[in-house]
C-alpha cells in the first residue's frame, strides 16, 4: 500500500483522528463530558424569541441641542401620552422611537409634525433601530450573566421575511425564572416625597439607574441589616445634585430625618406622610425608607460627597436580588413584545436528559435496520462491513463538527444525523454496485472509471439535496436550520471525504481476492 | 463466494408486457386522488392540510397526571385542542389555541398536574412561519427543478424527474390529513427533506438509460437494482425510527420518520412506474419526433 494511491483512505483516516481529537480531547483534558454542547431540547431550559415593542419615525431632523431635545422630547411625549422615557432620539440615524404598543403610525407622525419635525407617516415604521436592538441585547445578555444563570445568553435574529427578533436562551431555568429577569425594563429610581410646606406632598424622582456605580450583590439580612440589601455608590455628578436635593427638601433637617412611616409608606405611597425615600422598580414601589441620623449628617457635612456610597435596603432577598441585577445591567430602552408577537419554549432537564439518551437509541436502531437490508442484499460481509463502517464514520466526522463549530445539539441536528446516514448509505450502495460489476478492476484505468461514473449520481444527488435544504438555513423557522446545516454538512462530508474512500476500500478487497484466487 | 458475484434477490418485472399508459396510470391516479384530498380539505378548511400549533399559534403543554385524556380535559379550564398520552410514561401532551400563559399555568397547577414542557407560539408569529415555511419548500422545489434540468439538459427526461418529485411530495402531504397529522416545523423539514432524497433514485435511473450503453431494459434493470436497495434502506431506516422514537416518546423523530416513509414508498412507485413510462416513450418515441 502507498500513501499516493490511497490519500482518500488517508484523507478519511485523518478526518476521524481530528474528530476524535475534537470530541475526546475535552473528556482527557478532566472537564468532564465530551466536547458536544447540546441544546434546550436536549440540556432542558428555557427559550423565548420575541420582537421589541415600538415604532420609528426615520428621516427626522433631530437637533442637536440637548436642552432643546429634551424639551422637544417631554412636549412629544406629554402629546402621545406615553413616559419620556418611551421617547427616544437617535441623532445619529436621524430617526425617533417611541417605545409603545399604544401609539399608532398617524399619531406619532402627527406628534413630530407639531414639534417642527416633519415627518409623513410613511417614514414612520414598526420596529426600532439596530442600535436599540443591540443595546437590548448586550442588556439582557447581562442580566441573565448577573443572575447566574450559567450558559444562557441573548442574541438577534433576522426572520426571513425580515423581522428582527430577540432570542433569549437558559439552560436549566423555567419560563416563570427567566421572565422576571427579562420580562421588566429593570428601571430603578429613587424618588423622594416629601411635604411641600403648603399642606400638600411632593414627588421628585432623584437616581435612576446610570447614576449608580460599584454595585454589589444582594446581601442577606445580617448584623446591623434587618433586612437584604444591596450596597452602591453614585457617580460624582449624582453624588453632588443627590446630596444638595437632600438638604434643599428637608430631609437632613431635625424633622426630616427618620421620619417616614415605612411600612404604610410601601403600601400607599402616594399618601404617607413624613420624608420618605422610595425605592420604584418599573413604576412600582418596592420598598419605602427614611433618612438615617448618619446620613444626614454625612451630607450636611460634605463627606457623602467625597464617598458616595450607601446602602439600598429591599423586602426580601428575591427583591435585592432583582434590584442588584437591574443597577449592574442597566435598564431597558424597550420591552420585549412576548404576549403578542413571541413564542417560548420550555423543557425540564430530567425528560430532556431522557430525550439525549433515547435518540441515540433512535438513531442506532436505524443503523441497525440499514445493517439488515444490506446484509440481505450483498450477503458478503466483505461488502457490507466496509459500508456500515463508512456510513458510521460520516456520523463520527459530523460529531467532530458540531464539538469544533461549538454547535449546541438539538433533535433537529440528531434527525439531521440519522438523514445523513440514509444519504450515506445511498451512496455507498451505488459506488459498491458500479465498482462490483463483472470484470477486472485491477487496472487502475477502469477502476478510475467506474469509479467517476459512480461519482456523477452521487454528485448530482448531493447537489440536489443541498438545494433542497438551502432555503432552511437563511429562513428562520425555529429548529429547522440546524437541521438544515447538519444534512449539508454531512453531504459534503460524505461527498467529498467519505464515500471516495469507501471505492478505494472495496478496490483493496477485490484485489486482495483476485491475489488469492491467482 | 466471490464479492464479484452479487445475488440477485431482486424480482424481474417484465416491462414489456405493460404499455406506458398502464405503466403510468396507477402513479397518476394515486396522485390525482391525493390532489382531490387537499382540495377537499381546503374547501372544508380553508388550508390544504392542517396546520400545527407553531402556524396556527397556540401552546403545547407537556404535563405528568395520573387521569384519562377526558379527565384531563375537564379538569382544565381552558380551551384544549388535544390530550395526547405519550406512550409508555404518564406524560400527556395537552395543546390549545390559547396563548394565555398565566391562565394556563395556573389552571395546570390547580388541577394538580406537573408541567414539564411548554412551548408557545403567538398567532401572528405562527401566521408569518407560515409564509416562510412555503416559500422554503417552493424555492427548494424550484432549485431541485433546476438541477436536475441542467443535468439533463432535455426537456422529457427533466420534466420526469420534476413530476416524480412532486408526487413524493404530494402524496405525503395528502397522507397527513388521511392520518390526522398536522404540519410541524418538523414534517416541513421531512418535506423539504424529501425533495433532495426523492430524486437519488430517480437521477440514478435517467442517468442508467440515457448515459450508458446498452439496451433499455438492461440498464433499467441495473438502475433498479440499485436504486430499489437504496430506497428500500432508506425506508427500514426512516421506519425503524419512527417506531423507536415514538415508543420512547421522543418528539421530532417520528414526525420526520413518517414523512420520509410515505414520501419514499411513493418514490419506489412513481420512479419505476412514472418516471420510466416517461422514459421509455422518450426513449423509443419521443427521440424520433
Amino acid at each position: 500500500m502507498n500513501l499516493r494511491e490511497n490519500w482518500r483512505i488517508v484523507l478519511l483516516c485523518v478526518f476521524v483522528l481530528a474528530s476524535a481529537v475534537a470530541l475526546f480531547a475535552p473528556m482527557a483534558m478532566g472537564d468532564g463530558g465530551s466536547g458536544l454542547q447540546y441544546g434546550l431540547e436536549l440540556s432542558g431550559g428555557t427559550s423565548i424569541r420575541a420582537p421589541l415593542i415600538g415604532m420609528t419615525a426615520e428621516n427626522v431632523n433631530v437637533s442637536q441641542n440637548v436642552d432643546n431635545e429634551n424639551r422637544v422630547r417631554a412636549a412629544i411625549a406629554s402629546d402621545l401620552n406615553v413616559s419620556e422615557r418611551d421617547v427616544n432620539f437617535r441623532t445619529q440615524e436621524r430617526a425617533v422611537e417611541v417605545y409603545s404598543k399604544n401609539v399608532t403610525k398617524g399619531e406619532l407622525a402627527s406628534a413630530l409634525s407639531q414639534q417642527g419635525l416633519d415627518v409623513s407617516q410613511d417614514d414612520v415604521r414598526r420596529g426600532v433601530t439596530q442600535q436599540t436592538r443591540e443595546d437590548v441585547v448586550s442588556i439582557l445578555d447581562e442580566k441573565v450573566n448577573q443572575a447566574g444563570l450559567t450558559g444562557g445568553g441573548a442574541r438577534l435574529t433576522t426572520s426571513g421575511t425580515g423581522k428582527h427578533f430577540v432570542v433569549i436562551e437558559v439552560p436549566n431555568q423555567n419560563r416563570t425564572e427567566v421572565l422576571n429577569i427579562v420580562q421588566d425594563r429593570g428601571q430603578v429610581e429613587m424618588v423622594a416625597h416629601f411635604p411641600d410646606g403648603n399642606g400638600s406632598y411632593r414627588e421628585v424622582s432623584l437616581l435612576t439607574n446610570e447614576d449608580f456605580v460599584n454595585i454589589g450583590s444582594a446581601q442577606p439580612a445580617g448584623g446591623n441589616q434587618p433586612n437584604p440589601f444591596v450596597s452602591v455608590a453614585l457617580t460624582d455628578e449624582a453624588a453632588g445634585n443627590y446630596s444638595a436635593a437632600m438638604q434643599e427638601f428637608g430631609f437632613t433637617s431635625r424633622e426630616g430625618i427618620a421620619n417616614c412611616p415605612t411600612g404604610t409608606a410601601r403600601q400607599d405611597p402616594d399618601n404617607a406622610s413624613g420624608y420618605c425615600l422610595y425605592t420604584v422598580q418599573d413604576g412600582k414601589v418596592v420598598y419605602a425608607a427614611q433618612m438615617s441620623q448618619g446620613l444626614a449628617q454625612e451630607m450636611e457635612s460634605g463627606d457623602f460627597v467625597n464617598d458616595p456610597s450607601f446602602i439600598i435596603t429591599a423586602q426580601n432577598m428575591s427583591e435585592a436580588q432583582q434590584l442588584s441585577i437591574n443597577l449592574k445591567a442597566g435598564a431597558l430602552p424597550t420591552e420585549l413584545a412576548i404576549e403578542e408577537n413571541g413564542t417560548t419554549y420550555y423543557l425540564e432537564p430530567s425528560l430532556a436528559q431522557e430525550f439525549k439518551l433515547f435518540s441515540v437509541i433512535a438513531a442506532l436502531a436505524a443503523w441497525m435496520a440499514v445493517s439488515l437490508v444490506v446484509f440481505i442484499r450483498y450477503g458478503s460481509p466483505r461488502v457490507a462491513v466496509p459500508m456500515l463502517g463508512t456510513a458510521a464514520a460520516e456520523v463520527f466526522l459530523l460529531l467532530g463538527f458540531a464539538s469544533v463549530v461549538g454547535l449546541a445539539l438539538d433533535l433537529s441536528h440528531i434527525a439531521g444525523f440519522i438523514a445523513v446516514i440514509g444519504t450515506g448509505v445511498d451512496d455507498l450502495i451505488i459506488i459498491a454496485d458500479e465498482i462490483l460489476q463483472q470484470g477486472d478492476v485491477a487496472t487502475g484505468r477502469v477502476f478510475q472509471n467506474r469509479f467517476r461514473k459512480a461519482f456523477w449520481v452521487i454528485g448530482a444527488a448531493a447537489a440536489t439535496t443541498i438545494i433542497a435544504m438551502s432555503p432552511l438555513t437563511v429562513l428562520s423557522l425555529g429548529d429547522l436550520t440546524g437541521f438544515a446545516i447538519v444534512t449539508i454538512v454531512g453531504v459534503l462530508l460524505g461527498v467529498l471525504v467519505t464515500r471516495p474512500a469507501y471505492g478505494d476500500i472495496l478496490r483493496h478487497l477485490m484485489l486482495s481476492e483476485q491475489q488469492r484466487q491467482e | 463466494m466471490s464479492v464479484t458475484d452479487l445475488p440477485d434477490r431482486l424480482p424481474e418485472i417484465d416491462y414489456t408486457k405493460y404499455t406506458n399508459r398502464q405503466l403510468a396510470a396507477i402513479p397518476l391516479a394515486v396522485l390525482g386522488v391525493s390532489l382531490l384530498i387537499l382540495a377537499g380539505w381546503y374547501v372544508m378548511n380553508g388550508v390544504p392540510v392542517s396546520l400545527g400549533i407553531v402556524f396556527t399559534g397556540g401552546t403545547e403543554v407537556q404535563i405528568v397526571a395520573n387521569d384519562s385524556p377526558s379527565e384531563i380535559e375537564s379538569n382544565l379550564d381552558f380551551q384544549v385542542d388535544s390530550v395526547q398520552p405519550v406512550r409508555g410514561s404518564d406524560r400527556y401532551i395537552v395543546t390549545t389555541q390559547s396563548t394565555n400563559t398565566d391562565q394556563i399555568e395556573q389552571s395546570i397547577d390547580s388541577a394538580g398536574y406537573e408541567e414539564i414542557s411548554k412551548s408557545e407560539t403567538a398567532a401572528s408569529f405562527g401566521a408569518d412561519s407560515v409564509q416562510l415555511a412555503l416559500m422554503g419548500v417552493a424555492v427548494a422545489f424550484v432549485g431541485m427543478s433546476l438541477i436536475v434540468f441542467v443535468l439533463f439538459r432535455t426537456f422529457v427526461p427533466s420534466i420526469a424527474v420534476v413530476i416524480s418529485a412532486f408526487s413524493d411530495i404530494v402524496i405525503p402531504v395528502a397522507l397527513m390529513n388521511v392520518f390526522g397529522i398536522k404540519l410541524s416545523l418538523g414534517t416541513v423539514a421531512a418535506l423539504l427533506m424529501l425533495i433532495g432524497y426523492s430524486v437519488d433514485s430517480d437521477i440514478l435511473l435517467n442517468n442508467h438509460i440515457l448515459r450508458r450503453r446498452g439496451g433499455f431494459y438492461e440498464s433499467t434493470y441495473r438502475a433498479m437494482r440499485t436504486g430499489v436497495t437504496m430506497t428500500l434502506t432508506s425506508i427500514s431506516a426512516m421506519a425503524v425510527m419512527t417506531i423507536t422514537a415514538f415508543l420512547l416518546g421522543i418528539p421530532l423523530l417520528p414526525e420526520i420518520g413518517i414523512i420520509l416513509v410515505f414520501g419514499l414508498t411513493a418514490d419506489l412507485m412513481n420512479t419505476y412506474l412514472l418516471n420510466l413510462s416517461l422514459l421509455r416513450w422518450y426513449k423509443y418515441e419521443g427521440i424520433k419526433r
